[in-house]
């Protein structure tokens, strides 16, 4: 059997898109799917989701219409076991929701320190130079998880659906090769 | 709650340490059953991307993390039926002789109770066992002779080539790598497709998962795995001598008790101590074989010094596999790097496929760069990067320990804490690592070189059952079998005394068996 009849006997197997609910009925639907489609949060609330996506695209332009809010509340409101979440192997305590509360909590509330409104309203070079200072944990009077921490989490939830996904590695043009590929091409 | 049928051996955890345990005692005519905490995970489940792949990481109980330099668990630990061996990155590098005497050797750490040549016949039958690539011969210039590897090395690309310039450079010599995948078919099971999936699950049996080797062996040979079974406690006869089975968790969170003539106890380095003791009873007040009071001590952790090299050129780094293609031991006495006040062995990878994210990914090459910088790194990336990687080894440290905490899981069970340090020699190797990594890839020729710090990380989990002479010393003896109670054994990278610097799942394989056929072959004066 060569590579590609291998590839091939397995090919189609598995998973690949994620659960939401749209009017009441489950539909498997990539995160960007869902952003455009207006699927309804399921956990998040809609400034938390701003954030979410404002903090996403300041670390990995494409983040925001790859659907990083939408994958993030999809993620967290699943069980904990279910998770595709880069915070399973970052060894963040279930329930998830509570590490993003926490972070978007604390990235707002310093924002609004310094610059007097959330995150998601402040504009692109500004947006930048907080991100900056965060990594290195260099925001003064900041309140929750290090900010360092929350730079590592958030920015691999954003490398995720940018690059993570096999639409990303095409836009990369990186051959996938998968075994069992994701469908949907996520 | 239920009590089943008692059966010969009950084994806690289906990962690579119970599966080889339940291939060679179901063969041997014993009636086994495996409890496994996570889900009965096939083939087919194993999709070829990271996110996915996280399904395979620990979701049950979370252990707390204390101390300066947190274990890092989850990304390397297992969640189901195959354990951490079902996404491991399958490199086989052996222990070297100068691993088991160290004590004896440099008045620190500890000493085995066994020597390499006790091992070593073990590392031979695996390798037939599971199928291992390789240079066996070219291996030789570090250890004593052996059977050769029973497939040809692997494939090698670009990605792992460039690196030899380099290590020559320094005086390095590098060999083949020796891995637990096919690179002819074996057994029925395919030559790898060298796509660099390995690390969330090789569904089609080119990497010797257990799935396709000893747990499959096993449930060929009649044993049963019963998945999302979490044990609680290892139960002891009145008296205290001999334990007598294990209470457990169903699926439908019902409790259980499964009697046993033997339970082996092949849960992870950290979970093994957390259920002895959470074992505890008034013949064993302080938990199960605890008289020494070494129970959950002197846990260990690899630590990585990675340094990358970005060419021009497009050297293939999509192509290959997670692990490595080739693997040096040249800085492998454990005073290589002494005059930077270092001490341990350092074990030397080079050439690995790169994926895009994931902790591993190259994404994460630059930690520090967002933004459009971190786009246009990707495309800089994405052809032209390769990374090598340096092991080193920490010596065992009694307070780097497990101990129960007062927060309790949904079964009552108390949580581990888990306190890990890196102690001054362990921080000087990974410094001292990192230096000599960029003088390697300074060598290349590369275009850009750098190191890719951060937080000294922990990888791969040892001790908190170590093995020794005896009660005074250790938990339990070279085979695994607890000092105290005769029918109690303990398997996996929880018995080393000292870790070595390569990656322990060839060894962990290698005791296992080694442990088992003991156990088989004394079945009588053990089981009772």
């Amino acid at each position: 059997m060569d590579a590609i009849e291998r590839r091939a006997f397995v090919k189609g197997a598995g998973l690949g898109a994620l659960a939401f609910t749209m009017g009441g009925a489950e539909v498997l639907l990539t995160p960007a799917q869902a952003r455009s489609e207006g699927v309804p949060l399921r956990t998040l609330k809609p400034d938390e989701a701003a954030t979410i996506e404002a903090v996403g695209e300041t670390l990995v332009p494409g983040a925001q219409q790859q659907g990083i809010a939408n994958f993030i509340d999809q993620q967290i409101s699943i069980p904990a076991e279910e998770a595709l979440l880069e915070a399973r192997i970052l060894n963040v305590k279930p329930p998830y929701a509570n590490f993003y509360r926490a972070a978007i909590g604390a990235i707002n509330a310093a924002s609004t320190a310094r610059h007097g409104k959330p995150f998601a309203q402040l504009d692109a070079p500004t947006r930048h130079a907080f991100i900056d200072q965060m990594r290195q944990n260099k925001i003064d009077g900041w309140k929750g998880p290090s900010g360092g921490f929350v730079y590592l989490l958030l920015r691999s939830d954003a490398v995720d659906v940018v690059y993570g996904t096999m639409a990303g590695y095409a836009s990369l043009d990186i051959p996938y090769m998968a075994h069992i590929a994701p469908t949907k091409k996520w | 709650m239920a009590t089943h049928e008692k059966v010969d051996v009950v084994i806690v955890g289906a990962g690579a340490s119970g599966s080889t345990f339940a291939a060679v005692l179901a063969k041997a005519g014993k009636k086994v059953v495996l409890l496994e905490s996570g889900p009965d995970w096939q083939p087919t489940d194993l999709i070829s991307s990271d996110m996915w792949g996280r399904r395979l990481k620990p979701a049950g109980a979370p252990f707390l993390l204390q101390g300066k330099n947190p274990y890092g668990y989850a990304y390397q630990a297992g969640w189901g039926v195959g354990g951490a061996a079902l996404h491991y990155f399958a490199n086989f590098p052996r222990l070297m002789p100068n691993d088991f005497k160290v004590k004896s050797e440099h008045s620190r750490g500890l000493d085995w109770p066994i020597n390499y040549s006790d091992v070593a016949p073990f590392y031979d039958r695996v390798a037939d066992d599971v199928g291992v690539s390789g240079d066996a011969k070219a291996e030789e210039r570090w250890r004593p002779a052996g059977k050769p590897y029973p497939m040809p090395p692997m494939k090698t690309f670009k990605n792992g080539d460039v690196w030899l310039k380099g290590f020559e450079a320094v005086g390095i010599k590098m060999t083949p790598a020796a891995v637990g995948m096919n690179s002819t078919e074996y057994k029925g099971r395919p030559a790898c497709l060298y796509d660099g999936w390995c690390h969330v699950g090789c569904p089609i049996g080119a990497l010797a998962n257990p799935l396709v080797t000893y747990l499959g062996e096993a449930k060929k040979a009649g044993a049963e795995v019963r998945a999302r079974a979490t044990v609680t406690r290892v139960l002891t006869n009145s008296a205290g001598t001999r334990v007598t089975g294990v209470e457990y968790y169903d699926e439908k969170k019902e409790k259980q008790t499964q009697e046993a003539s033997v339970v082996v106890l092949a849960a992870w380095a950290a979970q093994n101590p957390r259920l002895m003791l959470n074992s505890a009873n008034d013949k064993h007040p302080n938990g199960l074989g605890n008289k020494s009071g070494l129970l959950g001590k002197y846990m260990m952790a690899h630590f990585a010094s990675g340094t990358f090299a970005l060419f021009d050129e497009d050297i293939e780094n999509h192509m290959g596999t997670i692990g490595a293609q080739y693997f040096s031991y040249d800085r492998y006495d454990k005073l290589a790097h002494k005059d930077k006040g270092a001490f341990g062995s350092t074990f030397i990878v080079a050439g690995a496929a790169q994926k895009t994210s994931d902790l591993g990914g190259f994404a994460n090459a630059r930690l520090d760069l967002f933004g459009p910088a971190l786009a246009d790194f990707m495309k800089r990336a994405k052809r032209g990067l390769s990374r090598m990687t340096a092991f080193g080894e920490e010596m065992p440290n009694i307070e780097n320990r497990i101990e129960l905490a007062s927060e309790k899981d949904e079964f009552g069970m108390p949580l581990g804490k888990f306190t890990h340090t890196f102690d001054e020699a362990a921080v000087n190797l990974w410094n001292a690592n990192f230096d000599e990594g960029l003088k390697v890839a300074k060598a290349t020729g590369a275009k850009e070189v750098w190191s890719g710090r951060g937080n000294q990380p922990t990888i791969h989990m040892f001790g908190g059952t170590i093995m020794g002479t005896g009660a005074d010393n250790s938990v339990v003896d070279s085979f695994g079998q607890t000092h105290e109670i005769a029918n109690l054994y303990i398997a996996g990278p929880g018995i080393f005394p000292t870790e070595g610097a390569p990656n322990p799942t060839y060894t962990i394989f290698a005791l296992s068996l080694r442990g088992a056929e003991h156990l088989a072959e004394t079945w009588a004066s053990i089981a009772g």
